[in-house]
């Protein structure tokens, strides 16, 4: 992977790069939270991946080779600035999880679907995730990446990313059936 | 397999459709008959499920005002296609030199008091940084009242922006990318030198003039505030814009 000098042509490969910007977005949003951060950090991925890109190999995956650079761009910063929500300790993590998940009667995937689920609503339950969930499930269900490809992005073992999928699966779908029975339950019970 | 805990490894594999014949239908068997992983299950399909069937809406974020237009300067740039000989050198030496600024610098914070050399190396390489993402050579001149707003609104600041005066022109301000994002960032060009003012509210140091990285960084503070003006390592032509930001910084 290193000390490759081949380069691909400049405006290709350029172009390329950019082509991934809205996908790149939409995942710093969802990592980030906030549209300043997400910006700055799609920024400092395009910039990074033009610098390091004799690091690329021609004929993989420029996707994923993108995603990893955001996501190592943003392990960094939040490691380096330790902020708020940067804590992916996973004894930590399991006791969010066990906390979270508490036996609720739940509905069908096909009736919480049919409710039409508002977007707005997704994103926000989705964002209450603990960050190493929302990731997961993010890479796994809305981008479509391999077991593999994630543990290469998260730079965690493959149990470790199938864990964070499945919590954060089943978290996610507890938080919506919740809002939707909060919402139902008559007043005098 | 009846154990519960290989069950709860496999449910991921399951809800994908990964699992072999031979051991869905082993899961399968062990859901029917246990209530607590049946429920799990239930849960995991059910996430799966919502967030496949929303995914292209989720991945349908609109871009901000700009972003693509500085990224494509960025790939040009970098293309280095119109760049004449010596930028085309100096352009990634610059690059370098901010990478290695950032990685020495992003474990140091300026909440804690470090020498002055290492805050304005930390400012130096955002002042690089920014104007040359953000400020393309044609950057038209901002009111400073609009550049309060905007800085109140996105980011809750209230500082005051000296406006442009002679030979001096406000472009814009951004948030400090280092430092925890907490510090504002003002932009300015003097007779097409680039400046930078950064304002770091409720801290105290004293006052000091040196050169980082081939700019002068001035530091000065008043009532609490300390401003660090950022500008070429030979300011000598920008004596004046200098005189005015020290006079024109504080409220």
């Amino acid at each position: 992977m290193f000390g490759r000098r081949q380069r691909a042509a400049p405006d290709t490969f350029g172009s390329e790069v950019l082509r991934y910007l809205e996908p790149l977005y939409a995942t710093a949003m969802r990592l980030t939270r906030n549209r300043a951060d997400a910006e700055d950090l799609v920024q400092d991925t395009v910039v990074r991946a033009l610098r390091f890109r004799d690091r690329f190999e021609p004929g993989t995956n420029l996707r994923a080779w993108l995603y990893t650079i955001l996501h190592n761009t943003w392990r960094n910063r939040i490691r380096d600035t330790a902020r708020e929500g940067t804590d992916v300790d996973s004894d930590r993590i399991e006791e969010l999880a066990a906390r979270a998940e508490g036996p609720v009667d739940v509905e069908t995937p096909e009736r919480v679907l049919l409710r039409s689920t508002m977007d707005a609503e997704l994103r926000e339950a989705l964002d209450e995730l603990p960050e190493a969930f929302r990731q997961a499930v993010w890479l796994r269900d809305v981008e479509e990446f391999s077991y593999a490809e994630i543990a290469a992005m998260l730079d965690v073992p493959i149990g470790t990313v199938m864990s964070r999928i499945s919590r954060g699966r089943r978290q996610l779908y507890e938080k919506l059936s919740r809002t939707r029975n909060d919402a139902q339950v008559p007043a005098s019970r | 397999m009846s154990d519960c805990r290989s069950v709860t490894e496999q449910l991921t594999s399951y809800v994908d459709g990964q699992l072999d014949a031979g051991r869905r239908i082993e899961l399968e068997r062990h859901l029917e008959s246990c209530v607590s992983c049946r429920r799990d299950a239930a849960y995991e399909r059910g996430g799966h499920t919502v967030l496949r069937h929303h995914a292209s809406r989720l991945r349908d974020e609109p871009l901000p005002p700009g972003l693509r237009a500085r990224c494509e300067s960025a790939v040009r740039e970098q293309a280095g296609a119109s760049l004449p000989g010596w930028r085309r050198t100096l352009v990634p030496t610059v690059l370098s030199v901010i990478i290695l600024v950032f990685t020495a610098s992003a474990i140091f914070s300026l909440a804690t008091r470090r020498s002055d050399a290492v805050l304005a190396a930390q400012l130096t390489a955002d002042h690089t940084k920014c104007f040359k993402l953000f400020a393309p050579a044609d950057a038209p001149a901002m009111g400073a009242h609009d550049v309060e707003e905007m800085l109140a609104r996105e980011y809750g600041w209230k500082i005051h922006v000296p406006p442009s005066s002679a030979g001096l022109q406000l472009i814009g301000a951004r948030r400090c990318l280092y430092a925890d994002g907490l510090i504002p960032h003002v932009m300015y060009r003097a007779n097409g030198q680039d400046l930078s003012l950064f304002v770091l509210k409720g801290v105290t140091r004293n006052a000091s003039d040196l050169v980082t990285f081939g700019h002068r960084s001035q530091i000065w503070t008043r009532n609490n505030t300390t401003y660090v003006l950022v500008g070429p390592a030979d300011s000598s032509g920008l004596a004046d814009a200098t005189q005015y930001m020290i006079k024109e910084a504080q409220p």
